[in-house]
């Protein structure tokens, strides 16, 4: 029998080089539950976006029932039985939620809106796939577990025959998570399809029939779940050599950074990483290794200043840092390297020179009674560009104008200007090019090596591997394990701490943390 | 002290406020229809003012009808002209509004002097028409109240009772059919919408465009039965107070039409109190409508902030 | 380096050569406009385009508005940098027109501290009203837009008032007070003409405007907010204050402009409805200047020529002044719109450069 759904060797390159896809396979039997698993970057979420009209493929071909099949945008995905629950959702906050389910192919009565017909939908709905959600409440109000459900219904209202959910356990508590899994059961059940997007292996096991893995935007392999173990996933997961690698620390000074039982909380009270306790010592650089989402990014911001403590301490040198404003804890000697260059990190209509001398605007050197000193920022400017070779026409530029390994060359140039004393990255070469990413590595190792305690996070786990004198990782919002960078240390083991299939002793992960 | 009671409770007091109350209460509709889909339009002042304009002109060489008809026509261009700049040209909302203000008032004055063959104060010189008045008498012939009722009931603009039947309307678009359930969804999160198919661009221009219709008929309103005839900047920031109006009625059409009523009341009150206390000056009153805007402005923004505070932790 | 400069320049040919064809287009929509009502379009259109040069008063008059209008400018250019849009200009010039009128009619107005003192007056009103819709902003998240508009509707009307019933001289039914004393008035530059301090006041404010915003910390941190208040926030920059502050700064300007106006050789006194809604081409005179300070005056100046041959043309032939709100509404349209139009690439392609793009995108080298 012919599958459902197939991809038949799928290729992508987004503009400006980045290839996404490269000869993806795909084969989605109908009623079963189809896992896609892979690490960030692997090329999953462009696959999903192929399958769902919001990409196109630059090679390759999409079959639907047999047929060959293209979506040009989601909507014709949508009308061939396609729907999709991203991670992120689209729902009216102040909408009902069954005014949400049906918003744009609502029920009607002539010129009106037929309210009752679109709740008694949407009760019909829930019941028919163990979806349980109360139609009438505002969106806004509910849960994210129940939330997702919304979406899920959206999907189902439009008779998604194929339901493809990109990491939708990535937000859920785990009593939430079972009571999703029931309704993917009796989704099956009523003979809909799931492809399932998912990081987290012990769900993947316990939901899917049939797990296809990727790697650096290839397929891997697709196995049947009976067949396989959690440890041969991993391994087809992060198994790759690490091309570079950097010198290990010297030796490292006392302890800089003090985290103890900290607790970073959301919008709505709920925890987003708890119980997060650390030490990180002058000249080492501590690693923070997880799948994105798991709190290293809420932690890094939480130090820095930009996001708020609910519970637990953060002290610098002896100093505490939580009543402390983000000037205030970068006069002490804490720089940050944001996740988002263009979002956080620089002014794209500002010339360089300005954002190179934007954080230090109470230094004196600078700034004397409130009037800038433009040749001393220009000079100071001008110096850092030699010194971390930005290619720029000149300090006067604006940053918009340059290449993204550039921008984020001068946003480690701004940072690493003067030694810090703790430095927090996050993603520091994300899109950069490889010159660009291996001097950037070379930076920061200076920095460590000038006597810098260095917080990094990124979702490059061979990044990680070569950087990092210590290693430490999350799972859902709380470290599971630690361990000395040494070089027996694989991916793979990391990767079963990450994907939560193993947990380490306390005495060694305390051991580790020290 | 009496006095003013005895006015303002008083049947010829009642028929004031209706009509001042008309004109705002088309403006405020327009402005929350826009406010609603997600654009503040601040040029509902020039589009009534143009429309004013338009009626007058109109009104002498075709009946009243069609006067108001086409002063409806000229604001709901303007809303396309403001459409087309701000969605299709990528222009801020803000300032495309400006430019239509800016328009309409020298464009005004300019027009009415071609019309008027030199006259750049009033239309005084044109046989403009007014729209008719509802005459109600019969109902004095109810026992008791009949004389009561036809002095509250009668007399009033045909275009004041069917500003009551655009509240209505309003409201059971908003509420009732698909498209106002479209249109506030793409005014509060228009990822939404989008994702389920809607055209939001189509549904934002045609917003702009209801607004512009909505503003027209205040404006014929305006010149043909509250003035008849247009004098230059006769609108004189109804069309500001009718933003305020939308803030004030928590952007819902019943509590626009609340808002717009109180506000209508004042600007009675600046006509009636001037005769009765000449120690409380027009001008004041007039400031009352602009004043109260600010502070519920501030009440309303405060009160939204406290309640996104109460779940985050603040930082400035 | 060459490359440096080039590019500055193709950037500034490009802001320049999209002004100016917004220009040339509401220029000949005018033409059009006169072609079509006047009944000797010709002379029409050539009074708009040479009148204001024709005498020394006719000058003195272009170059009051261009004081006026640089001022104006300078205000929403301030806040339009630091991404508010607060629209109260007029409301301040109406409070400093008022408190500069209440120092010339006291006691202080017969003295030579008359115009100082008015002048300062006049700023220190208009900065606290800037400072209130700027207040209410940063503490109650309440729209500068809708707060700085009304604003504007009460200090017109609370000032026609005091004017109707207090300051104008009691009896005579005049909507404007007496004309205050000499020494409080301006003096002339050009005798007999309006050519007066207002324009030396014009270009000195765009010189401080212009060093607050580039040579000094504050005005650094304004525009960083301007630019992107996400990354402020990071850099450990108080966005609030700097929103408040820039507001409150405009303000004086504003201020300012109202002293000019009530002090000016225009009036010398204090007259309802002073400023024919002056503050309000502002607007157009920062979008098309890009807010930025230097180029506001040159703006000012060709817009008030402008605008100068406008009212000629309005006195002197039959076509009435008023059509130039026409002319004043599309180049708005045109200068906020980002299409491009054919010309401009034409222009490009002339100059031999490349147009720099906004943000390039990253380039795999």
């Amino acid at each position: 029998m012919a599958p459902l759904l197939e991809a038949i060797s799928i290729g992508k390159t987004y503009p400006g080089g980045t290839v996404a896809n490269d000869g993806v396979n795909l084969s989605v039997e109908a009623g079963e539950v189809h896992a896609v698993v892979g690490e960030n970057g692997a090329g999953k979420s462009t696959l999903m976006k192929i399958l769902f009209g919001i990409e196109q493929p630059d090679r390759g071909e999409l079959r639907l029932d047999g047929r060959p099949v293209a979506f040009a945008n989601p909507r014709e995905a949508i009308d061939h039985g396609i729907g999709m629950v991203f991670q992120h959702f689209s729902l009216v906050p102040s909408f009902s939620v069954y005014e949400n389910v049906v918003l744009g192919s609502e029920p009607r009565d002539g010129i009106r809106f037929d309210r009752a017909k679109a709740i008694e939908a949407v009760r019909a709905l829930s019941e028919k796939f163990r979806l349980s959600v109360d139609p009438l409440p505002p969106v806004g109000q509910l849960p994210v577990g129940q939330q997702q459900r919304v979406e899920i219904l959206k999907a189902l209202y439009r008779d998604a025959r194929i339901l493809i959910l990109d990491e939708p356990t990535a937000v859920l508590a785990p009593q939430e998570v079972e009571e999703l899994f029931v309704a993917i059961r009796a989704l099956v059940a009523q003979g809909r399809t799931v492809i399932f997007i998912a990081h987290k292996l012990p769900e993947v096991l316990e939901i899917s029939d049939r797990i296809t893995v990727m790697r650096g935007g290839r397929t891997v392999g697709s196995v049947g779940t009976k067949q396989v173990t959690e440890d041969s996933l991993a391994t087809m997961m992060v198994g790759r050599e690490i091309a570079l690698r950097v010198d290990r620390a010297a030796a490292r000074g006392g302890v800089t950074c003090e985290i103890k039982a900290l607790r970073i909380a959301n919008d709505r009270g709920g925890t987003i990483a708890e119980d997060l306790s650390l030490n990180v010592h002058a000249g080492e650089i501590l690693g923070l290794v997880g799948v994105e989402g798991n709190g290293q990014a809420e932690l890094l911001e939480a130090v820095a200043g930009l996001r708020g403590i609910a519970e637990g301490a953060v002290h610098l040198d002896g100093t505490s840092l939580e009543p402390l404003s983000v000037l205030q804890r970068r006069e002490l000697g804490v720089a940050s390297i944001p996740e988002d260059r263009l979002a956080r990190g620089l002014a794209t209509g500002a010339t360089i020179a300005e954002n190179l001398v934007a954080t230090r605007l109470s230094d004196r050197r600078f700034v004397r009674n409130g009037l800038l000193d433009l040749k001393a920022v220009k000079a100071h400017a001008a110096a850092l560009i030699e010194r971390f070779s930005i290619r720029a026409g000149g300090p006067g530029f604006a940053v918009g104008t340059l290449s993204g390994g550039n921008m984020q060359k001068v946003v480690v140039a701004r940072e690493l200007a003067e030694q810090p004393k703790l430095l927090l990255v996050n993603q520091p070469t994300r899109g950069v090019d490889l010159g660009a990413t291996q001097f950037i590595w070379k930076s920061l190792t200076a920095a460590r090596d000038g006597g810098a305690a260095v917080l990094l996070s990124s979702a490059d786990l061979s990044e990680l591997l070569a950087l990092s004198d210590r290693l430490v990782v999350f799972y859902r919002g709380k470290i599971v394990a630690a361990f000395h960078n040494t070089d027996d240390l694989t991916p793979e083991t990391l990767g079963t701490y990450m994907l939560g299939l193993d947990t380490q002793e306390p005495e060694t992960m305390r051991a580790a943390l020290q | 002290m009496i006095e003013l009671l005895m006015t303002v409770f008083s049947a010829t007091f009642f028929v004031t406020v209706i009509r001042t109350t008309t004109p705002l209460l088309f403006a405020t509709l327009g402005g929350l229809i826009s406010d609603l889909s997600g654009a503040l339009n601040v040029a509902l002042e020039g589009m009534m003012l143009i429309a004013c304009l338009t009626a007058v002109i109109v009104s002498v060489y075709a009946p009243w009808y069609v006067a108001v008809l086409s002063g409806i026509c000229a604001g709901a261009m303007l809303g396309a002209l403001m459409a087309l700049f701000h969605l299709r040209f990528k222009a801020d909302i803000i300032l495309v509004g400006f430019a239509v203000n800016i328009l309409a008032a020298g464009g005004t004055v300019f027009a009415l002097s071609r019309a008027t063959g030199g006259d750049k104060g009033t239309s005084i010189n044109l046989q403009s028409k007014a729209v008719p008045s509802v005459n109600l008498s019969f109902l004095e012939a109810v026992p008791v109240i009949g004389p009561a009722l036809r002095s509250l009931l009668s007399g009033h603009s045909i275009l004041s009772w069917l500003a009551i039947l655009t509240v209505i309307g309003v409201w059971f678009f908003l509420y009732r059919t698909p498209y106002g359930l479209w249109l506030r969804g793409v005014g509060e999160y228009p990822a939404a919408p989008e994702a389920a198919g809607v055209p939001v661009n189509k549904v934002r221009a045609w917003s702009l465009i209801a607004s512009g219709a909505l503003a027209g008929i205040g404006g014929a309103q305006l010149a043909m039965f509250n003035y008849i005839g247009f004098t230059r900047d006769m609108t004189a920031g109804r069309g500001f107070i009718a933003l305020g109006a939308v803030l004030l009625g928590a952007r819902h059409p019943v509590g626009a039409m609340l808002a717009a009523l109180l506000f209508g009341i004042f600007e009675a009150l600046a006509i009636v109190m001037p005769n009765l206390f000449n120690w409380i000056p027009g001008e004041i009153i007039q400031t009352i409508p602009f004043v109260v805007t600010v502070l519920a402005l501030v009440l309303f923004s405060y009160r939204a902030q406290r309640a996104r505070q109460l779940k985050t932790l603040s930082k400035i | 380096m060459s490359s440096l400069s080039s590019t500055r320049r193709a950037v500034f040919l490009r802001e320049l050569g999209r002004a100016l064809t917004a220009v040339v287009i509401a220029l000949v929509v005018a033409l059009i406009v006169i072609f079509v009502t006047s009944a000797n379009p010709g002379a029409a259109f050539q009074t708009l385009l040479t009148a204001p040069l024709s005498s020394n008063r006719t000058m003195g008059l272009w170059i009051d508005d261009v004081a006026k209008l640089t001022l104006t400018g300078l205000a929403f250019s301030l806040v339009f940098q630091a991404r508010q849009f607060s629209m109260g200009v007029q409301g301040q010039v109406y409070v400093g027109g008022l408190c500069a009128a209440l120092v010339a009619m006291s006691p202080i107005g017969a003295t030579p501290l008359a115009i100082p003192l008015g002048m300062l007056a006049g700023m220190i009103a208009g900065a606290a009203y800037g400072f209130i819709p700027g207040y209410a902003k940063a503490r109650f998240g309440a729209s500068e837009i809708v707060s700085s508009l009304m604003l504007n509707y009460i200090a017109i009307l609370v000032v026609n008032y005091l004017i109707r019933a207090h300051l104008a001289p009691p009896g005579t039914g005049q909507l404007m007070t007496a004309k205050f004393p000499d020494p409080a008035i301006f003096p002339a530059i050009i005798p007999g003409t309006r050519f007066d301090l207002g324009i030396l006041i014009a270009l000195v404010a765009t010189f401080v405007v212009w060093f607050l915003l580039y040579r000094t910390n504050w005005g650094l941190k304004l525009r960083l907010v301007g630019h992107n208040p996400k990354f402020a926030e990071y850099a450990g920059i108080r966005a609030s204050f700097i929103m408040v502050s820039a507001m409150t700064v405009a303000g004086a300007f504003g201020g300012l402009l109202g002293s000019v106006f009530v002090q000016g050789r225009a009036f010398g006194n204090l007259a309802q409805n002073f400023d024919g809604n002056l503050a309000f081409e502002g607007i157009l005179i920062a979008i098309v200047a890009r807010s930025r300070p230097l180029a506001v005056p040159f703006v000012a100046l060709a817009y008030g020529y402008l605008r100068q041959g406008a009212q000629l043309m309005g006195i002197r032939t039959d076509v009435p002044t008023e059509m130039i709100s026409v002319v004043q509404a599309i180049i708005i349209l045109l200068v906020a719109s980002s299409f491009s139009l054919p010309g401009k690439a034409l222009l490009a392609r002339l100059t031999g450069r490349r147009t720099v793009p906004a943000a390039a995108p990253e380039a795999a080298k």
